[in-house]
């Protein structure tokens, strides 16, 4: 695995022209979500990931780590921008059982592809569509837990609305997606279960930045909850990201991932690293 | 739905804001206009002439400006910041369409002329509200200069 995604990371910067790809307003790419692709941390967003405009491409590379008490979710991944128009994005999760260093990974394909709007200029907020491919490198422990399938598509609309002059003068953003969904714990412990099936679920995101480069924001992502055997609650995080510049972003964030394959209330820090071409 | 979490992070979130109101706009007063806090015409000119400076050493855009007539620019361009803050001038220059027409100005090189101004703002010790208000009114004239 280690080397296709070296080769996909290396065939994705060969595809993306390295001339200047960053005149979009710093920030306005957002940070990488925890699937890949232009978000948040914990969802993704209207916006597309990196700063290219319609006459540019971009790419933007990520490494997250999550530590909750009982787990930790470690992210790494790529996103391409071809015109501020069509976004693909790829990662890959592995989530760690610290109880016995058990590790569940799974491969995560994302495209978003922006439909109208703009998030800043005009009246019209920003809308996108996307889909995120899921598949589990070892689906041993969904298969326990009682879920119906190891992969599993979501589908997603997506309207981020930003405002140059919101709030207290402050730049600031909402962000709102529905979500077709099937994933347990975001598609960890499978797709599926004996509860329910595909279903509906809402996310929202909002975000103000308090000088050009420094954001704070929250973000809430509304989870199904398919294994009788488990509960599986709503997450939640508030987050502050630094843009020192157009090609780098540190995000840390306070995470609230409620209940997971048993344990309570998992709560804990997030801390993600992006860079951008 | 895990109200509790959701509870928690807002309340966790309008702290942080109400921090940052604490830090952030303690320096408007009521009833002042947009032009009287940058400085009324002093101020205006000041951030003119530093924009223009801006411009000149921006590679991403001087080319735009090769046919321009710099004191014209300063001129207009002083006279239309004035005018968009609610100041005490008409702007005498031409449309904005008439001015960028032909021009091809990309999305990139309009994002190019924010920076130049914000970095101008900053320079001019323009507080970052201040500096978003004046933003917002001119990004809403990005209609009638880009690929035109």
């Amino acid at each position: 695995m280690q080397a296709n995604f070296k080769i996909i990371v290396a065939s994705l910067l060969l595809f993306t022209s390295l001339t200047h790809a960053d005149t979009r307003i710093k920030g306005t790419g957002g940070v990488s979500s925890i699937s890949g692709g232009g978000g948040g941390g914990l969802i993704p967003w209207a916006t597309l990931g990196g700063l290219a405009t319609q006459d540019q491409r971009s790419i933007t590379g990520f490494i997250t780590r999550a530590n909750v008490d009982d787990f930790t979710l470690d992210v790494s991944g790529v996103a391409l921008n071809l015109h501020n128009r069509v976004e693909f994005s790829l990662a890959r999760q592995d989530f760690t059982i610290k109880a016995n260093d058990a590790e569940i990974s799974q491969d995560k394909y994302g495209l978003k592809i922006k439909v109208a709007g703009d998030l800043i200029f005009g009246p019209f907020p920003q809308v996108s569509i996307g889909v995120e491919k899921s598949a589990l490198r070892d689906p041993a422990t969904a298969r326990a837990l009682g879920a119906r399938d190891d992969d599993g598509v979501d589908f997603y609309l997506s309207t981020a609305k930003a405002w140059i002059d919101g709030p207290l003068h402050r730049t600031s953003m909402l962000n709102f997606n529905i979500r077709s969904t099937k994933a347990n714990q975001y598609g960890l412990l499978g797709y599926g279960g004996d509860n329910q099936d595909r279903e509906f679920m809402l996310e929202a995101a909002a975000a103000m930045f308090l000088s050009r480069s420094v954001a704070i924001g929250i973000e809430y992502r509304q989870k199904p909850d398919n294994l009788s055997a488990l509960i599986e609650e709503d997450a939640s995080d508030v987050f502050l990201a630094w843009f020192p510049n157009k090609h780098l972003s540190l995000t840390a964030a306070y995470v609230r991932l409620g209940d997971i394959a048993g344990a309570q209330n998992q709560n804990g820090f997030y801390f993600s690293i992006q860079g951008g071409l | 739905m895990n109200t509790l979490v959701l509870f928690r992070s807002c309340r966790l979130f309008a702290t942080m804001i109400g921090l940052a109101t604490l830090i952030g706009c303690a320096t408007t007063k009521p009833g002042e206009t947009l032009y009287q806090r940058l400085g009324s015409a002093e101020g205006i000119a000041n951030i003119t002439e530093l924009f223009v400076l801006e411009i000149a050493n921006d590679d991403r855009v001087i080319a735009y400006f090769e046919d321009s007539n710099v004191q014209r620019f300063r001129e207009k361009f002083n006279e239309h910041l004035c005018m968009i803050t609610d100041g005490p001038c008409n702007y005498s220059g031409d449309t904005m369409v008439d001015i960028h027409v032909g021009m091809n100005v990309t999305e990139g090189a309009f994002t190019a002329i924010v920076e130049d101004l914000i970095e101008a703002m900053n320079k001019a010790d323009v507080a970052i509200g201040t500096q978003n208000q004046v933003l917002d009114r001119l990004a809403r004239l990005r209609p009638e200069i880009i690929y035109l």
